[in-house]
């Protein structure tokens, strides 16, 4: 163990842990912008620059190993000085639009400026450099004004995703963050995860699909699992007015942590789509006591393939009923098909989509009412 | 990826060719970029992304660099002609505007097919006014003699075979006196003897003796060169390396482009003992891309070396087998930066890494990596063949050995020379650089380098070594630039100021918005358009650089800006409005 | 999956994938590999006939012909044992039947495996070497496996060549199938099969049939049902009259489309219970609306048999209903219908669940492997993998540590079957099918989903640019692809993802679904379609 003072409060801790890691440990709080736990620290921002006695500069806290003997100060005039001052060189720069910019609320830069009573000089470009939304991304909304270049859009990209799209480019106050070769982000092979998203400490990047519908407060989170693949990524469903408004990563996701792909994070809009079945319906056939023999030549008709999605909505006639009526239908025609033609003549195919809890009635229906085994689901396709 | 916006395209076979000659390796990014700017295909987001998938690196790297070293530069391209920004140009300009001028002035001149760009220092100092024709160093020259300049006049080269009254000449003992270009000629004079001599010990006394003797680094922070190389050999990992730093970017310092140019051998010598004291068997020279010239001399060398069999494999059949490659850089002064060189060498970005760990830790490749400068490298020969004690005893200053200096500006005989520590400031204007030009009256120096303090008269007579920066006077590389009362201090900072906003990286926030903030200040205020607060805001500024910034760039900006506000705060007042 | 995916990604020393497209179709799983082989340096070997993403990071990717995996793994287990390289204790201690196995992968010398596989020779040795030199490997494989008439012969040569390098039972390695939909994992185990009650018990066993006529009061035959794919064919032989499908689209999913609409035009009655109208839906008498997964509380099981909590986020919509709460209902009312079957005193014989947790409690009580996984459970945090047969049981991340189910681990014998329908001059060229990384199965819910549509908007067909060039595409990109049983008309992308003489699509578009060309070859066990290899014609429109 380590020994150290930490505002002179005298602490232990484990070799090899950073300053950072330390305060964290024992409630120090030290201010970080461009730090991620999940993430390859980098120190570029410099907001956690904390004072080691002796040292000639300032450590930034979150890449500097602990030593022995180690004396650091997290708080005092010179440390508050420099944050400051440094929080209102990235402000001098960034578009001071806060008051409707989607980020607010959960805006990192946001948060230490209010933290640290920060100024907006009147100098610098007030994020006047690059157009606004200038990525064609369908999902990721792209305002290169509001970045500060903490880069860890591209180190999600490179360590979580591994896919490379997102760079640094030019140098000095210049520098700014790229897709590829200065190309698109999807023509830069961008897999559209989101992920860059999900780590962007201010409004750079933000999610195109909710843009400017909530703030972050007005928002329920859900924690659930996705619908689409067997690996099972947990994240949270953003619910304003009951309507499902986005998806974002949980930090506490046991399989994926803050990863999620194309589908699990932009993919939700079906829930709410229009052509959504909201009541039930049977074939008017059935209403009217005939039986589909009788009808033959009219279904033949009504089921002629279409091109397209139109030919789901078939033209022989659907009628919309209570629940009560299309319940008793299923079940007097299940009834009857048993009697006439035994359990057998029945099968049950049930959803790789619905819960266990689900399957297993199905899996009952077909073997306690039934009788038969006649149960199975799309695993094999 | 399914995505229709990735077309099928196969790599063009002019890329796949050029990047086969690389052997399609990463670290070679940086060469093949420069070589498809001189490709008819020209450096484009297609070529760009076609490259890197040849090298199986991601397009935004090498977009990254393409776009971050200054000697490259994206589209079609017409030949260049650089023209140098550094402050001793600056000063021999008559108007010593902000730059704009000069380029106007130039391009008018230089017809239609040359590109005119403004460039940071070109190491040239002692020919400024200098440029860059291609890769080709020119001056002094003056924009009136652009079409001569582009028809392929060149400016004279400054001779320094003559010594000075007063040098103390080691490491520059032979200029003038060797064809640099022979091989025989340098062994006839001694070169390699040291490693000769060295070969025949064991690597440990050769560590030992380079402690004894106290060399320090000569890139500017004087590092123990000994205990350097001491924890590389004491690192168990193999392969070890030797990188020597010729990057030589700094503003005002010229002396590695004149040590190489003059006796490239004595080089390779120090660096092949270094390589056998700390158990390492592959150097590279990182060598600014502007020193192109340089850069072939020092092949020619390797090669003649390697026929000589005092390079390559089982040298003169000692056992010990040492191979140097030559790499050059493209124009950025952070590439200097130790970490920041080994980053570039690598074939990324010139971007300082985070230390710890160190460089003898964990270096070129993730392994154990020395890294030193030109001028230190250039000593250990001596220091091998006559020992430490004769080292130690060439002076009487507490710093052992000499040093070469170089003095510019407005004095009588600018250029280099190599002395014993512990100059006064008056003893290198006075003694060395033959007094103030006529009519000039001493103002203040620059001194060390761009990074290096600002100092007025009061500070003559302290004595200059690498301790003396906490007194207010550096040493740094060793460079005074000596400027008279017709120098402006606010229009120098400017072009301080201007130098380090141009060749700051970006990395960390208060060195890139930092440099660029100060520098729009100092615009104004040399503009006579300063504003109350101005010096202030320089002061805030300069102190957060100073504490915060990620490298020693940014933490070295506020040497000058710092000292020179303290010297000429009457002037700073006076630019400031009052 | 034998192992969880985190052990996988963080301790497998190589990966062994075979028949996945990982980054497409399990992302985040890819993303994990993807990290794993970057930054840790572990080897990948991918095996696909296609030049998938995730080759882009392979040290080795091997392009076999598809339908030859059995040739390849039995090539390379040849050259394992040629050279020795086998775990010879884990054989002695953890299995039996080498003997035998060992002369059928002698057979199988690595010319041969290469005249078949279209592999190098030295490529399965450089193969070899790296499966040998890396414990533990992780194999790693999906439908590219078992969508083949070979399928379960695929699969057992894949744990074949575990048992033989000594790789199962240990973090890092095992035979690890990866499950496509989000809970198939949890419809197999809930008795979702055929063959199966909840938890893998047979329905042929007296004692599962008995334990189950003593919970629900009632019981099955001991007989094997029908699977989806004999179900379909069943309708035609008047076998079935009706089928209640729940949340499935058979019209773009199921082999051989005109075959598929054929056979339910011919249904009695059709109960469909969607969220959608589908394709399925022209075909249904009774359309229910259930709910997604945003409106409704309950459990997923992932493809590492974890069990998640899913919670409701958001109201039913409209007059929607929970799928259980519909299943419950249709079989309350089935019940006052069938009087004579249930016996009413069974601790389970009711259907009067008041929600998922209920039920979930019924499942502790008939289901082992869930036995301890409770909501309340999960809802504290709990992180749970079955077998969990206690509430005090922590789960079980690996299986298969001490011993293999069956007590020893069995070498099968296999032997290379060429695929069933092979190209010839009339179909010259092979599709394979599979989904894109945009689109989810049969496209219901990610057609709907209008950023996923502008990025992949239409149905498009990989097709080879040496083929694109001979074909006469000249920059045309509408192509027509016919099998022996139909024809579609898509968009071609042309692309050395796939080889020459190869083109693959996919079945997201209803307009151009690559369904209306495969055909319904089982595999004899699984029942599985063989729907990697189809021989089709290419033709530009």
């Amino acid at each position: 163990m380590i020994n150290l003072k930490i505002n002179g409060k005298s602490i232990q801790a484990e070799p090899g842990k950073t300053i950072l890691q330390v305060a964290k440990e024992h409630d120090v709080h030290v201010p970080t912008l461009c730090y991620h736990k999940d993430l390859s620290p980098t120190g570029n921002c410099r907001m956690c620059v904390v004072e080691v006695k002796g040292g000639r500069f300032l450590q930034a806290a979150c890449v500097t190993p602990i030593w022995e003997g180690m004396e650091i100060e997290t708080e005092n005039e010179k440390v508050m000085k420099d944050r400051k001052l440094t929080l209102e060189l990235m402000l001098a720069n960034h578009p001071v639009d806060c008051m409707i910019c989607d980020a607010a609320g959960k805006c990192e830069l946001q948060d230490l400026a209010y933290e640290y009573q920060a100024q907006i000089p009147a100098w610098g470009t007030k994020g006047t450099r690059y157009p606004v939304n200038s990525d064609p991304n369908p999902f990721i909304r792209v305002d290169m004004n509001k970045c500060i270049l903490c880069r860890r859009c591209v180190l999600a990209c490179e360590e979580i995703q591994g896919r490379d799209v997102w760079g640094v480019a030019k140098r000095g106050f210049d520098e700014i963050i790229v897709a590829g070769a200065g190309v698109t982000m999807l023509e830069a092979r961008c897999e559209s995860c989101g992920q860059c998203v999900a780590f962007c400490p201010t409004g750079a990047l933000s999610n195109k699909m909710n843009y400017g519908m909530a703030r972050a407060h007005q928002v329920k989170k859900v924690a659930t699992i996705c619908s689409y693949c067997g690996v099972g990524c947990q994240f949270d469903l953003l619910v304003k007015n009951n309507k499902v408004i986005g998806v974002s990563s949980n930090p506490d996701a046991p399989v994926n942590g803050m990863a999620l792909c194309v589908k699990g994070r932009y993919a939700y809009d079906y829930i709410h789509h229009p052509e959504r079945l909201v009541k039930p319906r049977v074939r008017k056939y059935l209403l009217e006591g005939k039986r589909k023999s009788d009808i033959r030549d009219s279904i033949a008709e009504g089921r002629k393939p279409k091109v397209g999605l139109s030919n789901i909505e078939s033209p022989w006639d659907w009628v919309e009923v209570e629940w009560d009526k299309a319940l008793d239908i299923v079940a007097e025609k299940f009834a009857e098909t048993r009697m006439k033609f035994g359990a057998d003549s029945l099968g049950f195919l049930t959803s790789a989509k619905c819960l266990n809890e689900e399957n297993y009635l199905m899996n009952k229906l077909a073997r306690q009412v039934v009788g038969t085994n006649n149960i199975d689901h799309c695993a094999r396709l | 990826m399914t995505n229709k916006k990735i077309v099928y395209h196969p790599i063009p076979p002019e890329i796949e060719i050029l990047a086969g000659r690389h052997g399609n390796e990463p670290e070679a990014a940086l060469e093949l970029l420069k070589e498809i700017q001189t490709h008819p295909s020209a450096l484009t987001t297609d070529s760009i992304s076609d490259a890197a998938r040849a090298l199986k690196l991601p397009p935004h790297q090498l977009y990254g660099m393409a776009t971050f070293y200054s000697m490259l530069s994206l589209g079609e391209r017409k030949k260049v002609l650089r023209v140098c920004d550094g402050p001793v140009c600056w000063l021999k300009r008559a108007t010593m505007d902000d730059g704009q001028q000069t380029i106007v002035q130039w391009s008018s001149k230089a017809g239609g097919q040359w590109s005119v760009e403004r460039t940071s220092c070109l190491g040239l100092c002692d020919r400024a006014p200098a440029v860059l024709v291609e890769v080709e160093q020119a001056g002094p020259v003056e924009a009136e003699e652009a079409g001569k300049v582009c028809d392929g006049w060149r400016g004279t080269p400054t001779d320094y075979s003559e010594v000075r009254k007063g040098e103390v000449r080691v490491m520059t003992s032979l200029i003038g006196k060797i064809d640099p270009d022979s091989i025989e000629g340098a062994m006839a004079n001694g070169i390699y003897d040291g490693l000769k001599k060295a070969l025949q010990t064991n690597p440990d006394a050769i560590l030992t003796e380079i402690e004894t003797s106290g060399l320090q680094g000569r890139g500017g922070a004087g590092f123990p060169v000994g205990r350097k190389w001491r924890f590389v050999a004491n690192e168990k990992r193999t392969p070890r390396y030797i990188i020597c730093n010729a990057d030589e970017s700094e503003p005002l310092i010229l002396k590695d482009r004149v040590l190489i140019d003059t006796n490239p051998h004595q080089l390779l010598e120090g660096m092949t003992i270094a390589g056998y004291a700390s158990g390492a068997s592959e150097a590279w020279i990182y060598i600014r891309g502007e020193y192109e010239y340089q850069a072939r001399r020092l092949e020619i060398a390797i090669e003649q070396a390697e026929s000589k069999n005092l390079l390559g494999g089982n040298i003169l059949g000692s056992g010990f087998s040492f191979n140097i490659h030559v790499h050059r850089g493209a124009g950025a002064y952070i590439c200097g930066e130790e970490t920041a060189l080994i980053e570039s060498l690598e074939g990324k970005r010139g971007e300082p890494r985070l230390r710890p760990p160190y460089p003898p830790q964990f270096g070129f490749r993730g392994q154990p990596t020395a890294v030193n400068n030109v001028e230190s490298f250039c000593a250990v020969p001596h220091i091998v063949k006559n020992g430490a004690e004769w080292w130690r005893s060439l002076t009487n200053a507490p710093t052992p050995g000499t040093k070469v200096y170089m003095v510019l500006g407005h004095i009588k005989n600018a250029g280099l020379f190599e002395a014993p520590f512990g100059l006064t400031l008056r003893e290198i204007i006075e003694d060395f650089g033959g007094g103030m030009e006529k009519g000039s009256k001493f103002q203040f120096a620059l001194c060390g380098g761009a990074a290096g303090t600002i100092v007025d008269k009061t500070m003559l007579d302290v004595p200059i070594d690498f301790a003396s920066s906490q007194k207010g006077i550096s040493l740094g590389a060793g460079s005074f630039l000596i400027c008279d009362q017709s120098v402006s201090p606010v229009a120098f900072l400017r072009e301080i100021l201007h130098f380090f906003a141009a060749e700051s990286c970006g990395k960390c926030t208060p060195c890139r918005v930092g440099t660029w903030r100060s520098l729009k200040i100092l615009n104004r205020m040399a503009a006579g358009e300063g504003q109350k607060g101005d010096i202030d805001e320089l002061k805030i500024l300069a102190a957060l650089m100073q504490d915060a910034s990620f490298c020693g760039l940014g933490q070295s900006v506020a040497i000058p800006m710092k000292s020179v506000m303290e010297h000429f705060g009457k002037e700073f007042a006076r630019a400031e409005g009052h | 999956m034998s192992n969880s995916m985190d052990d996988i990604a963080n301790f497998a020393e190589a990966f062994f994938i075979i028949g996945s497209n990982t980054t497409e179709q399990h992302p985040v799983f890819g993303t994990m590999i993807r990290r794993a082989v970057r930054k840790r340096g572990a080897k990948l070997i991918v095996a696909d006939p296609r030049k998938i993403d995730i080759t882009e990071i392979a040290t080795l990717h091997l392009r076999h012909r598809p339908g030859t995996d059995i040739a390849l793994l039995n090539g390379l287990m040849y050259i394992i044992l040629e050279k020795g390289m086998e775990d010879k204790a884990f054989i002695e201690e953890r299995t039996e039947g080498f003997e035998e196995f060992k002369q059928t992968v002698m057979q199988y010398p690595p010319e041969k495996a290469a005249e078949i596989t279209n592999v190098p020779v030295e490529k399965l040795y450089e193969t070899a070497e790296i499966l040998a030199s890396c414990k533990p490997t992780a194999v790693l494989w999906a439908m590219g496996i078992t969508q083949h008439i070979v399928g379960v012969r695929n699969v057992m040569d894949l744990a074949n060549l575990q048992m033989l390098l000594g790789n199962m039972g240990k973090p890092g390695g095992g035979v690890n199938p990866l499950r496509g939909q989000n809970n198939v994992q949890g419809a197999c185990d809930m008795g979702g099969l055929p063959n199966v009650y909840p938890a893998y018990q047979p329905v042929t066993s007296e004692e599962a049939r008995d334990k189950f006529a003593k919970a629900w009061g009632a019981t099955t035959e001991a007989k094997v049902g029908l699977t989806v794919t004999e179900m379909m064919p069943g309708i035609l032989e008047g076998k079935i009259k009706s089928l209640y499908i729940l949340g499935e689209d058979p019209i773009m999913s199921d082999p051989d489309t005109k075959h598929i609409r054929h056979c339910l035009e011919e249904l009695d009655f059709l109960v469909l219970q969607e969220i959608f109208p589908s394709e399925t839906s022209v075909y249904a008498d009774v359309l229910l609306p259930g709910v997604t997964f945003a409106e409704k509380t309950g459990t997923f099981t992932n493809t590492e048999r974890r069990v998640q909590l899913v919670r409701q986020a958001i109201p039913t919509q409209g007059d929607a209903k929970p799928d259980w709460w519909i299943t419950s209902e249709i079989a309350k009312r089935l019940m006052e219908r069938i009087s004579d079957r249930v016996r009413k005193e069974a601790p389970y014989a009711g259907w009067g669940y008041k929600n998922t947790s209920e039920i979930m409690a019924e499942i502790n009580t008939v289901t082992t492997s869930y036995g301890g996984i409770t909501h309340a459970r999960l809802e504290a945090g709990e992180r749970l993998q079955w077998p969990c047969p206690t509430f005090d049981h922590p789960g079980t991340p690996i299986l298969h540590t001490k011993q293999f189910t069956r007590g020893k681990g069995k070498f099968m014998p296999i032997d290379h079957v060429p695929p069933a329908e092979k190209p010839d001059d009339d179909f010259p060229m092979i599709m394979s099918t599979g989904r894109v990384l945009y689109h989810w199965h049969g496209g219901q819910m990610t057609r709907r989903a209008k950023g996923i549509m502008q990025v992949y908007g239409e149905a498009l067909v990989e097709v080879n640019p040496d083929d694109a060039t001979t074909l006469g595409l000249n920059g045309k990109n509408v192509v027509r692809i016919t099998s022996r049983r139909g024809s579609i008309e898509a968009q071609a992308w042309v692309t050395d993802r796939v080889p020459p003489g190869m083109v693959y699509a996919n079945f997201h578009f209803p307009e151009a679904s690559a369904n209306e060309l495969t055909h319904a070859s089982l595999d004899p066990v699984s029942k599985i379609p063989e729907y990697k290899v189809t021989a089709v014609k290419v033709e530009p429109v």
